[in-house]
Parts: structure tokens; sequence; C-alpha cells
């Protein structure tokens, strides 16, 4: 056997070691999934409000100004995480946001907010994940930005964390 | 006080396993044997310090607070300790110093200097994990203040199949690791040393392969039985993480039978074990590192991923260099006749081989795609459908004739004579079980004729007169075909229905008719669940079973899962889901009628049985050797 042949082996591994390391730098985010809603109008649902009496009806609610809206969930580890941003959302860059909660226990989410605050405008109920379905949710916390005229902008699927934060607000900024 | 402890064992395997590194340089006997006992002694402390933990749910530790819980059943807390990426490093790092053990059991006057190289390699490898978990996943970290209950664990994961499939899937992976310092070691040798390298090499290779294709089987039997989709393979990244370093067992395995027979092709079987381990460490990468994501995937950490990919670069550049110099001692010249013993092995060996690219390129496809376009696709079913499968074919066909060739050239006209038997046989069987079957397609026909070929070889090999096959290989390929026969029954046959019932609803699938009679609440250890009760007749009216699928939610985690219902006998499987729904409008509800299904975990139960035969040979041989 030729001893060049036996290099071949090596120049495989480095070749896909660097192909790994190049995926690993690159900001890349598993979780960033490609949308169909993107660019599209926001599905409409009406259902029932968490905090107030009358019916959610999101025909109402979209398209005058800039909204996020974010499925939570009590029971949902990362969106206690999140809240805090969801917070700083609302309070310090004044943008109004919609909390879908997701398959969740009214007095539960009440006691939540109640202890944690709360950052929603309002909160409709989707009580057996069918608004999540039309919305295309994976999983959440998911948040959406929706722009002024009732187009979904963006989607973010997992906990908003500081990073996620800044691009959401610098995309509003754009958009706005 | 067990994480003062459990670090300090930690520490204590880090400082075990650098200093038989060094010493095992020196030969000198005494101390390795310290190191190597003290290495198995605080992993082993280590081990069972975390899984104490666990029994006792010490919410103190990080890592029991977020994977158990004080309602969880005693056997999933026990497997909940490695059912998690933490506590799993700790597996990890004791089937090393087992192994580390046993590699060390071999040494003596005549072979001290190959197998304290082999401790030196072992020992870098062990040193490498060991600092890979007290930096990025170390298990005794403490949470102030102490929580009153865990966080539970994931109850789809709470599945007596799942709690022992990571230790067998680990004696897998690590056994190939021994296998990797065993050929590294080879290359090592000085030109004027003639050490049996294979010998060393095929327990554990066997080993190895022996508890990965039990790990892999139970890992299906799982996603069978607890995810509800009817199947039992579905092309996860993971899932092909453990396939491919089996592959490529499979192919070192049967190449190591040449090298002891012929002397031929030991830099390939070299190369082999070198490609072996790092594909398991690649694939430990694929599923820690977050880079693909997946129904298995660990906890996300990006610094884990880094570690593991710089640990997998230092062994794959000094293994690889090493086999580009070294290995050129091992080479020859020798060429094989297509029909023969080696000749068909080799045929074997290559294909494993190409399946193995094809699966790896199908695993990173994707993310190169992502990487240059950002366009997300996903390579699944059809594309290994398409590739794999005609590939495996000719390798089946060859699997069955191999073992009768003889050893350097056959007679074509031998063959034949050697082969009519079994033709024989395979076509009655074929026709039988079409008789019975009625049901005809190309591939499903290809299938069973595989099946039955290896069945009858394998068979008409027992009672042969001047038998001189070893009993293990025997076993191990009988189940193969029992596996094949499973594979292609439920694949080619399955029907499936998903209807809507209400309470006293009926529906017909297949020869059966199945009643939905009623629903039940049952309360569990820690869940509730709505459980569907079905009858099921046959054609005569007679009932046959009643099944029971259940809808399950863990207050704890606010969980959903299904627990199907399935009905087995050697025929078939009767597979019900109970989905969602409610007493007004009725549930949703999907029947399987999965043909055969049972024989591939009979077939996988064989084959590993088949290997442990092997194992117990082949040490024996080694032991004579010695």
């Amino acid at each position: 056997m030729k001893k060049q042949i036996l290099i071949v082996p090596f120049i495989f591994f480095a070749l896909i070691l660097l192909v790994f390391f190049y995926l690993l730098i690159i900001e890349r985010n598993p979780a960033e999934l490609p949308s169909n809603l993107l660019n599209k109008n926001v599905p409409k649902f009406e259902t029932n409000s968490l905090i107030k009496k009358e019916k959610f009806i999101s025909s109402k609610e979209f398209g005058n100004e800039i909204v996020l809206v974010n499925f939570f969930a009590t029971w949902c580890k990362p969106c206690l995480e999140e809240h805090d941003y969801i917070k700083r959302f609302s309070n310090e860059k004044k943008i109004r946001i919609i909390g879908i909660n997701y398959k969740d226990n009214k007095k539960t989410v009440i006691n939540w907010l109640n202890k944690l605050g709360n950052p929603y405008s309002n909160v409709p109920i989707d009580k057996d994940g069918k608004i999540a379905i039309d919305w295309g949710v994976y999983g959440i916390p998911e948040t959406f930005v929706i722009n002024s005229k009732g187009i979904i902008k963006y989607k973010h699927i997992g906990p908003i964390t500081e990073k996620t934060y800044k691009k959401i607000n610098l995309l509003i900024k754009k958009i706005e | 006080m067990v994480p003062l402890f459990g670090n300090f064992a930690l520490w204590l395997s880090l400082f075990f396993a650098i200093s038989q590194f060094f010493i095992s340089k020196n030969n000198n006997l005494k101390l390795i044997k310290v190191s190597v006992n003290g290495l198995l002694i605080s992993s082993l402390i280590s081990f069972f310090l975390l899984m104490y933990s666990h029994v006792i749910s010490d919410f103190s530790l990080l890592n029991v607070f977020q994977n158990s819980h004080t309602t969880k059943p005693m056997l999933y807390k026990i497997s909940g300790m490695w059912g998690n990426h933490e506590g799993s490093m700790l597996l990890w790092i004791l089937v090393l110093t087992i192994f580390n053990y046993f590699i060390f059991k071999f040494y003596n006057k005549s072979n001290y200097k190959f197998v304290s190289k082999i401790l030196e390699t072992q020992a870098f490898i062990t040193i490498g994990f060991v600092l890979f978990t007290i930096i990025t996943s170390n298990p005794f970290e403490k949470i102030i203040p102490t929580p009153e209950n865990g966080l539970g664990f994931n109850p789809i994961l709470q599945d007596p199949a799942l709690a022992i499939h990571p230790p067998l899937l680990y004696i897998g992976y690590v056994g190939l690791s021994a296998a990797f310092s065993t050929g590294v070691a080879a290359l090592k040798l000085s030109d004027n040393e003639k050490i049996p390298w294979h010998s060393y090499m095929k327990p554990f290779v066997i080993t190895a392969w022996t508890f990965l294709t039990m790990g892999i089987a139970l890992g299906s039997i799982w996603a069978y039985y607890e995810l509800g989709w009817g199947g039992w393979w579905f092309w996860d990244p993971v899932e092909n993480a453990s396939f491919m370093p089996w592959l490529l067992a499979t192919a070192l395995l049967h190449s190591l039978i040449i090298v002891e027979r012929k002397k031929s092709l030991q830099t390939w079987a070299l190369l082999l074990s070198i490609l072996a381990f790092l594909l398991s460490v690649i694939g430990t990468f694929l599923v820690r590192s977050g880079i693909l994501t997946s129904v298995h995937t660990f906890a996300l950490d990006p610094s884990r991923g880094i570690y593991i990919l710089l640990f997998t670069a230092v062994l794959g550049i000094y293994a690889l260099m090493l086999f580009w110099k070294k290995s050129q001692k091992y080479s020859d010249n020798n060429y094989f006749a297509f029909f023969s013993k080696e000749g068909s092995i080799l045929v074997n060996n290559v294909l494993m081989v190409v399946v193995c690219a094809t699966v790896f390129l199908g695993t990173i496809y994707p993310l190169l795609i992502e990487a240059l376009t950002a366009n997300k696709i996903s390579v699944g079913e059809p594309f290994y459908n398409s590739t794999v499968i005609p590939m495996m074919m000719p390798a089946i066909l060859v699997m069955g004739i191999g073992p009768l060739l003889s050893w350097t050239k056959e007679d074509k006209l031998k063959i034949f004579k050697k082969i009519f038997p079994s033709i024989l046989l395979t076509g009655i069987m074929t026709v039988l079980i079409f008789l019975f079957y009625q049901s005809y397609s190309a591939i499903g026909i290809m299938g069973i004729i595989l099946a039955f070929w290896i069945i009858s070889n394998n068979l008409l090999m027992i009672f042969k007169k001047n038998r001189n096959y070893s009993a293990g290989m025997i076993v191990s390929h009988l189940g193969v075909g029992l596996l094949i026969l499973g594979i292609t029954g439920s694949s080619v046959w399955q029907t499936e229905k998903i209807i809507r019932m209400k309470i006293e609803d009926q529906t017909k699938i297949e020869k059966y008719t199945i009643v939905f009679e009623k629903i039940d609440e049952i309360k569990g250890a820690n869940y509730l669940a709505l459980q569907g009760n079905f009858l099921v007749y046959d054609e005569e009216k007679n009932i046959i079973t009643k099944l029971k699928p259940q809808n399950r939610f863990y207050p704890i985690t606010n969980n959903f899962t299904t627990e199907a219902s399935i009905h087995t006998n050697l025929l078939r499987d009767l597979y019900v889901v109970f989905g969602e729904g409610n007493l007004k409008d009725g549930w949703i509800v999907k029947f399987y009628y999965n043909p055969l299904v049972i024989w591939i975990w009979i077939g996988a139960l064989i084959i590993f049985f088949g290997g442990i035969i092997s194992i117990k040979i082949n040490l024996n041989k080694l032991r004579i050797l010695n």
C-alpha cells in the first residue's frame, strides 16, 4: 500500500472537524425555526379573557400599534425565566403585550401574575391549545412581534434572554 | 457532605488517571496497579454517591433537584441518575474505568510493553472525560437553599426499557474506547515487536458490539411502546449517532476474523478501531452540544460542545497522524478471491462502511445546508430507505453465504452444492409465509427471502457434521435473520387506522373488530390517567383481548403522555393509542396492525446471546495466549 493513501482518513477527519467548529462558532440557534406565518396577518381567534370581562376578539386587538404576543403558562419554567424581560418590554419600552395563556389553570395564573407582576395588557385563554396550533407554536414560551398593520414580523422560540431582548427592541425600532 | 465527598472522588479519579498516564510508561507494575485500582474505586465512589443522593432524594444537590422527585418509583429514582447529562457522565466514567481494569488484567511479563501502551491511551481518554465532567458538567453542584421537592423527571423517560438503555449503550461506546486504545498501542509498537494485537482487541470489540446492539434494541423498544407512533425506528439524529458506531463495530469485528486467520487487512482493522470510537465521541458531541435538536437532546450548553469537540480533535488528530506515520508496517499486498470467506467478509466490510458514511452524511447534511444557505431542511426516512436498504440487501445476501465458504478460494460448483439445501429451505419457507399473508410487494418478498436465507443457512450449519463454525456466530446470525423478518413484516405490512370513537362505537382493522367499551379514571403512583377500554374480537366473534391505552397526566411536571396498549403474539401486534377527546365528541383513537414486530426483539435478544457466547470464546483464546 502506498503511504500517501494512509493520510486520507486524517484529511477527512480534519475537514469534518472544521465543519463542526464552524457550526459551533457561527451564530446559529437550532431553536430558530422558519415560520410560514412571517409577513402574514395574525390568525383570527376569539376566546375568553383571563383579566377582562369581555371576550378577546383578535380583529379588534391587532392592527393599531406594534404588539408583542407571548405564549406562556405557569407550569413552564422558561416562562418564569423570561418574565422579567416581558416586564421590561412593558415598563421600559411601553410596548403593548398580549399574553396568550396556554393550557393552564385559571386560578394559578391569576396568583402567578399577582405575585410576579402582570406585564400583559390582555390575557386570552388558550385552554386546549388550539390557538397555539393556529399560530404554529412549537413549544412555549414563544414570542411574536406584530406590526401596526397586524402582520407578523418576527417569531422567537424559547425564553427571551438579554440577547434576544436587545434584538427584538432593535427590530421594533426598525419597523416603527 | 455528599457534594464534598463526591467532588473529592472526582478529583481523585482525575489524579489516578493522570498518574496512570505517566506511570504506565515506566512499566512499574505496583504503581500501575495502584492507579488502576484507585481509578476504579474512586469512580465507583462518585457514581454510588450520586446514586445514593437520588435514592434518598437529597434535593440539596442541583442534579437531584432538577431530575428527581419524592413521588417517583424507586427504579426511576435510580435510573434518573443516569437519565440526565451530568449523572450520565459519571456512568460513562465508571464504565471507562471498568474497561481499564479489565485491560490491566491482561498484563503479564510477556506483553507488558503492549498492555501498558493500551493503559496509557485509556488513561488519556479517562482524563479527558473526567476533566469534562468537572469543568462543564459537575453533578455534585449544590443548590441553596435546599428546595422541598424536585422538579421530577420527564415522565416519558420513566420506562423500564429506558432505565437500562443507557448503561448498555455506554458499555458499547466505551468498549470501543478499549478497541481504540488497543489500536493506538499496536501502532506505537516498534517494528521488531510482534504482538497479536487483534487477540486483545477482539474481546473488547465483541463486548462493545454486543452491548451496543442490545442498547439500541432497548431504545427501539422504548420508542415503540412509549412514543405511541406505531414505529420503532425514526432515523432521529441520536438514533443515528448510535447506529454509526454500531456499523463500524460490525465491520471491525468481521475484519478482525481475517486478521486473526490470514494476518491480512491489519491496516484496515486498525483504522476501523480508531474511527469507531471517534464516531462514538462525535455522537456524544452531536447529542450534547445542542448542535442538533432532537427528542433526545440533553440540556444545551455551547461550552460543552466546544470541549467535546476539542477533545475529539486531540484524540482523532493524534490517532490518525499515528496511523498515517506508522500503519505501513502492518500493510500487505494480499489479494482476496471474491468467492472465499475473506472475500465475503471484505464485501460486507465495505458495505457497512459505505452505509455508515451515508448515515453520517444524512445526519449532518441539514447542518451543512443551514450553515451555507440559511435554509432549514430535514433528512428523513425517504432518504435512508432509498440508500441504506438497497445497500443492506446485498450485505445480507453475502452474510448468508460467507460463513459457508472456505478460506482462500472456493470452487463455484462446490459453493452451489453447499448452498443448494438452504436455497430449497428458503424457497419453502417463503412460499409458506406468503400463502399465509397473501400480500405481495417487491420489497416485502425480497425482505422475507433474505430473512429466511439467513435463517435457513444458519439452521443448516448447526446440523452440519464436521462443523468448525463459531457457535456465537451462528447464534448471532440466526438472530439477525429473525430481526430482518420482523423489520420486513412490520414495515411492509403495517396498517394503520385513525378514527374518532365514542363509547360503544366499533371499528375494524384487518380481521379484528374492536369495540370501545368504556372509560376509566386511574390514579397511578405519580400520575392520573384516563384509560380507554377496548374489546377486541376475531372473525368468529371470540373475544381475544382487552386493550387499555392510557392518556396520562403527570401533575408534578404538568406533562401529558400517552401509553399505548399492545396485544402481542408471534404473528402480529395490535397497537392502540388513545388520543385527545371528550365524552360528547368522542376520542381520537389510533390503531396499528404491526405484523411480526416481536421478531425484532427476539432477534435482538438472540444476537445478544450470540455475542455473549463469542465474548467467552474469545476471552478463553486470549487466556490461552497469555
